[in-house]
């Protein structure tokens, strides 16, 4: 038969409010009760719409002449009729509805994920995140050897990540309806375990290749991954609005790292670099071959012009990190 | 390790000094009849030198100095006129004699390297001091008894009994060892022997320790007032060009007498470094072994340091060497906890300057002499210029050796006010100096 329409009216946060199945060609949308969807919108007309089927059979809504006119669902600009063949949606008053034709094959059916399948991730990437911190920490300690010691900064760790994937499972479930508190947490941890990563890699990499500046500033790829973290834990919760949020999010993010970059350079500018060997490994993790000691002076000609020009500029003054030792 | 204070002795802003009241009834002896003497001889020919602030006509230091001609020439420190010398715009000098005369000083000439200027004032006929031929000689006798006058804290001139007990030992500068207490605000005063002749000139004394005070010898200001007399006078606004000069003759002087005394290679453990073998560089050790809890590394340490210091303006004290060498070995740590242990040990510290000097800037490497069988090393090395001496810098060299897992030598050499090729060839020589132990 193929008559039957449903028309869906969806209520002011885009949830479908009711929904009628017509099983006749066409059908009448107003305020009045003679019509077949009947709307309580104060700016709906009483006999403001109507549903038909074209020559094709496709279905199109018409204007009945209303006052405040028929829209696409996203549309702004008034139409008199609207074909409802690729976006089944229209707004009249302030309510929107959507129309769909039965003969209209459903979307298929999405596989179910397998029940716990997020909280199995989030279990073994705790099981990495916790093994690698013990680790890193592990290869540091050079006091007394105590598993108090090395297990605290893990419990507030632990804390610290348990409270983040739980404000965005809140978020969630405000604004998706469910909370995944377990999907939060996996993409927490996957941050964290980047963030190890990225902050050893940092460090490894500016021992073997004796390149302090790398140690100096490979924080700031930081904040490139909290961007990406934040990205991953708006995603799940649902793609609405996501630029906007990314959008701030970016913001903030740009912000702090601007902040941060802000306050170094201004500690390089006003006491330089330190004279320290940076971040030791063992001997056999060096990558570059070393220079004769009279490469290694001749280097220390280039230290020389950028304090000769040092020299040149007036003494950094003022701006919050101002100290001088020797007032 | 023992840490060597010397207080230069002009007094500066001396607010509610705290007065030990004497005891009531304490006998008073009578005074030395010596010291008398030599007070009464010396009253006229004494003077206190205060520095004033141009545009609030009030001091803001306060020295000592006495006069040594009939026509107004008279000696006192650097360190005393050294806020105008650096700064005629801001300040000017001021000298009070015991008899309440008061007259502007004009600065002829300076010493930075031994501490001593050459004032005149600004009238002529005085009574004046002579220099002691026996001091000028050298062959004064130890134990002798000598007498420092000068204004200790603004409190009014003061003679006080001493001995003489030669010139410090390993010391680069001289200096005269003079057992009695001197106090800021005596700086640049006489000091003479009891025929009221000047045997030097006061300058320091060692907070850590009791009537520890030290004089320039007689005959750098005998030789100062010659010069000065010679010579064209100092341009006070070429002053300060004056002082980068004889920083710069005095860091030759003292790199080119480095290099003389000669170097020695001294074992640390599975390394050995060179030290230099000149009496003046006093090395101290110490060692974390006895350190509780035990210590999962042990590390033992050689400091080793000129002991100079030249007093350029409040804020530069520079013309330094120190050496730092520390054996580090694992005692149960691994090659990862042990790197990262000598990792917080390898930061020089201990120069400061703030922004009288440049910021610093460094460059690192791994550094390895092909020639001969020698330890990988890390090296780092840093500098920083001053601001208003041209081609003089704090330079820090840091090394750490990088061939072996659980044992490593740190070593440091650091130069206060040297040119870059004195720190370069220093440097290179320290750092070729690093091997292995036989």
């Amino acid at each position: 038969m193929g008559a039957v329409m449903w028309i869906e009216v969806l209520s002011r946060h885009g949830e479908v409010a009711s929904r009628s199945r017509i099983d006749a060609p066409q059908a009448h949308v107003g305020r009045a009760f003679d019509n077949d969807v009947v709307v309580d919108d104060p700016h709906v007309a009483p006999h403001h719409l109507r549903i038909v089927r074209d020559a094709d059979g496709a279905l199109v809504a018409e204007d009945l002449g209303s006052v405040n006119g028929l829209y696409a669902e996203h549309g702004a600009e008034r139409v008199p009729r609207l074909a409802l063949g690729g976006a089944p949606g229209q707004r009249i008053g302030r309510t929107v509805r959507r129309v769909h034709d039965a003969a209209r094959p459903g979307a298929p059916e999405k596989p179910h994920l397998r029940p716990r399948a997020h909280a199995a991730w989030a279990a073994g990437l705790a099981i990495a995140v916790v093994g690698s911190l013990l680790l890193v920490e592990w290869l540091a300690i050079t006091t007394e050897r105590s598993w108090n010691v090395m297990l605290l900064p893990i419990v507030a760790f632990a804390a610290f990540v348990v409270v983040w994937s739980g404000m965005w499972a809140l978020l969630s479930h405000l604004f998706f309806g469910q909370a995944r508190f377990a999907l939060q947490l996996r993409i927490a941890l996957t941050g964290c375990l980047a963030f190890l990563l990225w902050d050893q890699l940092g460090e490894w990499l500016a021992y073997g290749l004796a390149w302090r500046e790398l140690d100096d500033y490979a924080s700031f790829g930081v904040w490139a991954l909290l961007a990406a973290l934040c990205y991953g834990h708006l995603l799940s919760i649902g793609p609405r609005r996501l630029p906007i949020a990314m959008g701030i999010i970016v913001a903030l993010l740009a912000s702090g790292a601007a902040i941060q970059f802000a306050s170094k350079a201004e500690t390089r500018r006003v006491v330089g670099e330190r004279a320290t060997l940076g971040e030791l490994k063992p001997p056999r993790f060096r990558i570059v071959a070393p220079a004769t000691p009279e490469r290694f002076l001749q280097a220390s000609d280039a230290t020389k012009r950028a304090v000769d020009e040092a020299r040149k500029r007036e003494p950094p003054s003022g701006g919050p990190l101002d100290f001088d030792p020797s007032d | 390790m023992r840490i060597a204070f010397a207080a230069l002795l002009a007094s500066a802003a001396v607010l509610a000094a705290a007065q030990a009241p004497v005891a009531p009834g304490a006998p008073s002896g009578p005074l030395s009849s010596a010291a008398e003497q030599v007070y009464e001889m010396a009253k006229p020919r004494i003077l206190q030198v205060r520095t004033l602030v141009h545009a609030a006509g009030r001091q803001t230091t306060i020295g000592s100095a006495f006069v040594v001609s009939a026509d107004g020439y008279a000696v006192t420190n650097y360190h005393v006129v050294s806020r105008f010398a650096l700064d005629p715009k801001t300040y000017r000098l001021e000298y009070l004699a015991p008899d309440g005369g008061k007259g502007e000083l004009r600065l002829l000439a300076i010493d930075v390297a031994h501490d001593l200027a050459v004032v005149k004032l600004d009238r002529a006929g005085l009574p004046y001091f002579e220099f002691e031929p026996r001091a000028l000689e050298g062959k004064l006798p130890k134990g002798e008894r000598i007498y420092a006058m000068g204004n200790p804290l603004d409190l009014g001139f003061t003679i006080v009994e001493g001995t003489n007990n030669g010139l410090v030992d390993k010391s680069y500068d001289e200096r005269i060892h003079f057992s009695g207490a001197i106090n800021p605000g005596m700086s640049g005063g006489p000091v003479t022997d009891s025929d009221g002749r000047i045997v030097g000139v006061n300058v320091a004394k060692r907070l850590d320790g009791e009537q520890v005070g030290f004089l320039v010898p007689a005959r750098f200001a005998a030789a100062l007032v010659q010069r000065a007399r010679a010579g064209a006078p100092l341009r006070v606004d070429k002053a300060r060009e004056e002082v980068g000069r004889q920083l710069q003759a005095w860091q030759a002087g003292f790199y080119q007498r480095l290099e003389k005394e000669g170097f020695r290679d001294s074992t640390f453990g599975g390394y050995r470094g060179l030290e230099s073998a000149a009496p003046w560089m006093t090395c101290w050790a110490a060692t974390n072994a006895d350190q509780v809890p035990k210590p999962r590394v042990s590390i033992d340490t050689t400091r080793c340091s000129s002991g100079t210091g030249i007093f350029v303006s409040d804020r530069i004290l520079t013309g330094r060497v120190d050496v730092i060498y520390s054996y580090h070995q694992a005692i149960d740590l691994n090659a990862f906890q042990f790197a990262h242990e000598l990792a917080q040990h390898a930061a020089a510290s201990g120069i400061d300057g703030g922004r009288r000097l440049t910021e610093q800037s460094c460059s690192d490497d791994f550094v390895r002499d092909e020639r001969g069988a020698r330890p990988l090393l890390r090296a780092t090395w840093c500098m920083r210029a001053y601001r208003e001496f041209e081609g003089l810098y704090n330079v820090t060299l840091l090394v750490a050796t990088q061939d072996r897992e659980r044992e490593a030598l740190l070593a440091q050499l650091t130069m206060q006010g040297v040119s870059e090729s004195n720190a370069l060839a220093l440097g290179r020589r320290f750092l070729e100096g690093i091997r292995w132990a036989r």
